[in-house]
């Protein structure tokens, strides 16, 4: 049963990534890494014994704790990717508000020698 | 080599009013004004007194301003740059003091300090980040400063461009880039009105102190020129 909700789950995330694609409303990279893990749901919701596999594997004994513990690591990561994103568009802005202020003053010098 | 002096200022309307005469008296560099997006009548009382004036469209805080006019700076060819407050606290006739040291000296930066008007707090705080940092620098935030074309060209960087204030991140890079920065003791008036940016409310002062200190951990083991 519970895979079936995850089956579900995966779908609509799909649907609603392809969705904001084709509104506009989400681009590139972003898209990318949503499809993916909406991917990754449907996946483990078809075949749940990868996660008991792969728990086996590394030496845990209750498989979920694996699921959870790299879930939680991976929206770690991409919260960190986004604060670094977030600091490269701040400094973007920062230089483009310094250079409209610069050539705005141009612009006005030269209307002044124009009058 | 011409030298430009840069005053950022948010709304100071009333305080260039009395500064800029005084400081066109004074001294015969260029001298412009970074409006940070001022609510008041700052651009239009500076333009007056026919300076140039630089207004940004979004309010970038003290430091975004004072790069702002750096790298017009930069852009335009001036050798040296004096940055200065608005409020009046930086008094003109100084602004020779800075050259005259740095005529002499020909070092990198010169900043001009006046060490008594350092609260006991302020001091504490200060040795915290000297202690972190090596920094060999009385007065870390005065924003009464020359300069030269090298250390134009580091600030003008990208890498200035996320700094929050001009303090010891600005002192950092310059140390790191290989510059060295002498001090001159100079007076001060005491602000006129309005209060230091820095040092507002223990809110800002704490997200200054957090921030500061993060700014100077992540800069341990840098090399720093004596």
């Amino acid at each position: 049963m519970t895979n079936i909700t995850i089956l579900i789950i995966g779908a609509l995330l799909s649907i609603s990534i392809l969705y904001l694609v084709r509104k506009g409303k989400m681009h590139g990279p972003y898209a990318t890494w949503w499809l993916l893990v909406a991917l990754c749901a449907i996946v483990l919701s078809i075949f749940p014994k990868i996660i008991d596999w792969a728990a086996a594997q590394v030496g845990i004994t209750y498989p979920p704790t694996l699921l959870l513990v790299l879930s939680v690591s991976l929206i770690l990561i991409r919260m960190l990717t986004m604060d670094m994103a977030l600091t490269k568009k701040e400094r973007k802005i920062r230089r483009l508000t310094q250079k409209m202020a610069m050539l705005e003053e141009g612009q006005n010098n030269q209307q002044d020698k124009s009058d | 080599m011409k030298t430009l002096i840069v005053i950022p200022a948010f709304n100071e309307a009333e305080n260039l009013k009395h500064l800029i005469p005084q400081l066109l008296d004074k001294v015969s560099h260029d001298v412009i004004v970074v409006n940070d997006a001022s609510t008041d009548q700052t651009a239009e009382v500076v333009a007056d007194f026919g300076l140039k004036c630089l207004t940004l469209p979004l309010q970038l805080g003290a430091w975004g301003a004072t790069q702002t006019g750096i790298r017009y700076a930069e852009k335009s060819g001036f050798g040296q740059v004096i940055t200065m407050d608005a409020d009046g606290q930086h008094l003109p006739q100084e602004v020779n003091s800075l050259m005259d040291l740095y005529e002499n000296t020909q070092t990198n930066v010169v900043i001009g300090t006046f060490p008594s008007r350092l609260s006991y707090l302020k001091k504490l705080a200060w040795n915290f980040f000297k202690l972190l940092t090596h920094i060999k620098i009385e007065d870390l935030t005065s924003g009464f400063r020359l300069y030269d074309k090298k250390a134009i060209k580091v600030l003008s960087s990208r890498q200035a461009s996320m700094l929050d204030y001009q303090d010891v991140g600005v002192l950092l890079l310059l140390l790191g880039a290989g510059l060295t920065i002498k001090e001159v003791p100079v007076k001060m008036h005491d602000r006129s009105d309005g209060k230091s940016r820095v040092f507002s409310s223990w809110l800002v002062v704490l997200k200054y102190m957090v921030q500061t200190t993060t700014l100077c951990i992540a800069n341990m083991g840098k090399r720093t020129a004596k």
